[in-house]
């Protein structure tokens, strides 16, 4: 008990627990490495772990690319069409994001109808569909989904698309150029 | 010798507790009415009430109107008896009070209003600012006024950790504000960017820091060692963990910007002083737990003990997790979720709150010199108050954990399994309940004991007692022992010479020499918190290469600063950040990681730091104009399950745009090159709203935006961190490395 008090406290002097010394000096070499190895020694910089880790994907993106675009045509996507537990599916995704821009029904709202016989971007043949999908038309705020879509949910989308094309539903008038499609 | 009497000032201490409880309650029910509008939309109030007005008001109610008025009860009841004087000056007390409480008034009415600078806790307008300035000053003057005159020769561990956070306090709150006032109620800060959001988390770590720690641990050793009666644990202790903890916190505020567009190395410094700091934090803990040795059975009993006992097993708790939060693996799952939600209200709930409903059922019958009302119901208060914080708790580490764990899932083809950033809210939204819950069982136990000491108050004397003190002033010069020399008379070695300097640096002898001496003190303190902040800000500052300049970006155009400050004022920053990390699952979501070069006309930045709703740095391009017209009047339009309220005034509310040349000017004042803007920001800003506008009602959209408060807004959102792109080399969105780091 040390011999000083202050409006009736007193203080013991008892020694500080030797765990809490060896902790606290513990951090402070912990610390020391630290700074040591990530700024002055080899350790990897936060940018540069993220570079290499993209770097890998890029290549499996590539291959995957590569590989989707040997296994899709207009007939497979055709094929797809015909299958209505794949328009289904496609479906349901074009509800929960396509809706806000193209409409319940893809008459069209913030961007253009997909459901007569205009189109802005390629022919409204389904491989062109599949491509604005996939690469999107960033300037005009339309999503580029081939990063967040895999290619065989995507194609689902695309075929469910292709089913909306010729109902000419009442919406959006029609922009850009005029393609006759085979619908279904 | 000769004794003099004197009297303590109680008067002000009641006054203190009171308007402690008062705000306490509007600072909780402000709690709950933040908790419910983010469970569900239809709780926000627009254009006044939303999610991103109140949220600032809750928290400075909390941290300033709560903890601070509980601070100064502390304060002014103990430093009195720990000096064995009456404060310095009664007028500067009364004045302290006054003011204080009109700056909370002036903050309840402002923030609301939209009238904000948008930095955490930080947020009150200039001229609010110079009045909390002034207060501090004149609490400064008093408080070192009483110590001057004490009859007390020694400064008692309280009194060191208050004069801490009166001198820490007026640093940080000072250079944090630094701004340039453009409108009475709306200035610019002067640090723009990287440095911005340097200095504001300087600032903000601090605050916790300081006005919520160590002004908390001086109550603790005066009210923990009285109401428990046992004498503190270890003096030495106090004495390391003081020091410790006021030389290491001020290095730790970077931590709350990793993988940010901060330099590395400035985050990797917030890193390693928040490891350092878990012990030094851990002191006041030990200090606190084991000055109950021998008293455990009297926390059985004793309501006020329960309180402070939990109330620093949270301070324990919350120190151990804040290091934990801020190694920067940990922190990029943590990190813009609701874990440090669950974080600062572990602190704010368990040990600001805890601590001051313990002070104050100890205070209650003294200074209204009557028994408790019911020591029944301060039972009940802590028990309704411990199980709302633990359901507060649990359901925002289970929400933090689960959205940060949905952020980074991809799937096997290697694409992010929820890209739809609603999703990771959605799940979210039963846990807003239950965390809403939680803050109601919290604020009914505030309540309960607002009615209890509402109830002993009510029952004090007509006229309270003030007891004369006796006490002997204290001598001109110190004639007590003083340390033992450093070295023994017969000591002539240099080994030796080492040997005793260690010696006698452990017996910590010199710092009862100090604690004789205030000045020499506080100017410790001062040099303690100043150094350490000069060796992070001062290379922030200087160093070129921490802001690699990126040719492309440019000042934001008349119409964009307008609709920028909009933002401010509509608080978006308290959902939203504006900051990319450079992570994976960042980039695939959002697109290429932020640059430091991007904000460099940013006064203020806006990286935020909780995602309620998803980052909009790269919003800019990424919707049609019409695509943001829709989704303010009303998000559920564009995003059915969005969370987010709507701003439908928005498309109504006539855009100010003579205030848009003033505005201009500022920003050139601060050195933002506005070339042409300079003569005609006013026309510059109508043309642009023309084009937007009749390009957005040929869209389909509405007509005649063109002079409404929407198209600023779309304006700044288009923006946004699509400068980048303009770059001569720029391919798919992304900036070359190269170019951004010339």
């Amino acid at each position: 008990m040390l011999n000083h008090e202050y409006d009736g406290i007193r203080e013991y002097d008892n020694p500080i627990p030797a765990w809490w010394n060896w902790i606290f000096l513990g951090s402070f070499v912990f610390s020391v490495f630290y700074f040591v190895h990530y700024h002055m020694g080899n350790g990897v910089s936060v940018k540069d772990a993220y570079a290499v880790e993209m770097e890998a994907i890029e290549k499996v993106r590539a291959e995957e690319a590569l590989a989707a675009a040997k296994n899709v045509s207009e007939e497979k996507l055709a094929g797809l069409m015909a299958d209505p537990a794949a328009v289904a599916a496609g479906e349901a995704k074009f509800k929960t994001v396509c809706v806000a821009c193209h409409g319940q029904k893809g008459e069209g709202l913030i961007g253009p109808n997909l459901t007569d016989a205009y189109w802005l971007h390629g022919d409204g043949s389904l491989m062109a569909i599949r491509d604005v999908v996939i690469n999107g038309v960033v300037e005009k705020g339309m999503v580029a989904w081939g990063k967040t879509m895999p290619p065989d949910e995507l194609n689902k989308v695309v075929a469910y698309v292709g089913t909306l094309r010729g109902k000419n539903e009442p919406g959006k008038e029609p922009q850009g150029e005029k393609h006759e499609v085979a619908t279904n | 010798m000769q004794t003099e009497t004197f009297y303590y000032d109680d008067d002000i201490v009641r006054k203190f507790a009171g308007v402690t409880i008062l705000w306490g309650v509007v600072a909780m029910l402000v709690g709950v009415i933040v908790a419910l509008q983010l469970a569900s939309p239809e709780f926000n109030f627009g254009p006044w009430l939303t999610f991103g007005r109140l949220r600032p008001l809750h928290t400075n109610a909390a941290i300033f109107a709560f903890a601070g008025n509980a601070i100064f009860t502390a304060v002014y009841y103990s430093s009195q008896r720990l000096l064995k004087t009456r404060m310095f000056n009664d007028a500067l007390s009364r004045a302290h009070f006054w003011g204080w409480q009109a700056i909370i008034v002036a903050a309840a009415v402002t923030l609301p209003l939209g009238i904000t600078q948008s930095k955490e806790y930080a947020e009150l307008e200039w001229p609010i600012d110079l009045a909390v300035v002034v207060v501090w000053v004149i609490f400064a003057i008093n408080f070192f006024g009483t110590i001057a005159k004490r009859r007390e020769r020694h400064l008692y561990v309280a009194i060191w950790f208050y004069i801490a956070t009166i001198i820490a306090i007026a640093i940080l709150y000072i250079f944090n504000n630094l701004a340039l006032p453009v409108f009475a109620m709306k200035s610019y800060s002067l640090y723009a960017g990287v440095q911005d959001a340097f200095m504001q988390w300087w600032y903000g770590h601090n605050a916790v820091a300081f006005f919520l720690t160590t002004p908390f641990l001086g109550l603790m050793y005066y009210f923990l060692p009285k109401a428990a009666e046992r004498p503190v644990f270890s003096y030495r202790l106090s004495i390391l963990h003081f020091w410790s903890l006021v030389f290491i916190y001020i290095w730790a505020g970077p931590h709350h910007l990793h993988y940010t567009a901060l330099p590395e190395w400035a985050s990797t410094l917030g890193m390693i002083f928040s490891v350092m700091l878990w012990m030094p934090s851990w002191g006041g803990m030990i200090n606190g737990l084991l000055t109950l040795r021998g008293a455990w059975n009297k926390v059985a009993k004793e309501p006020v003990l329960k309180f402070l006992v939990v109330g620093v097993t949270f301070y324990g708790m919350s120190t151990f997790e804040g290091p934990m939060l801020s190694v920067k693996s940990v922190n990029s799952l943590s990190h813009y979720t609701d874990w440090t939600i669950a974080h600062v209200h572990a602190g704010a709930l368990g040990w600001n709150g805890f601590m001051t409903f313990g002070m104050l059922y100890w205070l209650a019958p003294r200074i209204f010199q009557t028994e408790l009302y019911s020591k029944k119901l301060a039972e009940t208060h802590f028990w309704i108050g411990t199980v709302g914080i633990l359901f507060y708790i649990v359901s925002m580490y289970t929400a933090g954990v689960t959205q940060g764990l949905m952020w980074r899932a991809f799937d096997e083809t290697g694409r992010l399994m929820y890209p739809d950033f609603v999703e990771t809210v959605v799940r979210l939204v039963p846990l807003y309940w239950v965390r809403a819950f939680g803050g109601t069982l919290f604020l009914t136990g505030m309540i309960l004991g607002a009615f209890n000491l509402g109830m002993t108050w009510a029952r004090r004397p007509k006229k309270y007692e003030v007891p004369a003190q006796e006490a002997a002033p204290l001598p001109a010069a110190y004639d007590g022992p003083g340390p033992q020399p450093m070295f023994p008379a017969d000591a002539e070695h240099t080994v030796l010479s080492v040997y005793y300097r260690i010696t006698y640096f452990l017996r910590a002898e010199w710092h009862r020499v100090w604690e004789r001496r205030p000045l020499k003190f506080t100017i410790w303190v001062a040099i303690s918190v100043s150094t350490a902040s000069l060796f992070e800000i001062i290379p922030t500052f200087l160093i070129k290469s921490n802001v690699p300049t990126i040719a492309s970006v440019k000042p934001y155009t008349p119409l964009e600063l307008i609709g920028r400050d909009i933002y401010v004022g509509e608080g978006c920053y308290n959902c939203h950040s504006q900051m990319v990390r450079p992570i994976r699952m960042e980039t695939e979501r959002y697109g290429e990681y932020s640059k430091p070069g991007e904000f460099v006309y940013d006064h203020p930045f806006q990286w935020g730091s909780r995602r309620i709703g998803p980052d909009l740095h790269r919003v800019g391009g990424k919707y049609p104009d019409l695509w943001h017209v829709r989704h303010m009047e009303d998000p559920k339009s564009t995003t059915p399950r969005s969370i987010m309220p709507p701003y439908k005034w928005m498309l109504t509310d006539e855009l100010d745009f003579a205030s848009i040349q003033p505005r201009v000017d500022a920003m050139v004042m601060l050195g933002v090159p506005y070339g042409d803007a300079v003569n005609n920001a006013e026309t510059m800003a109508r043309d642009q709203a023309q084009q937007m506008a009749s390009a957005i009602e040929k869209a389909g959209g509405p007509a005649g935006l063109q002079d409404k408060k929407i198209i600023a807004l779309v304006a700044y959102l288009q923006r946004l961190g699509t400068d980048i792109k303009k770059l001569p080399d720029a391919k798919d969105g992304k900036a070359p490395v190269a170019a951004v780091q010339e």
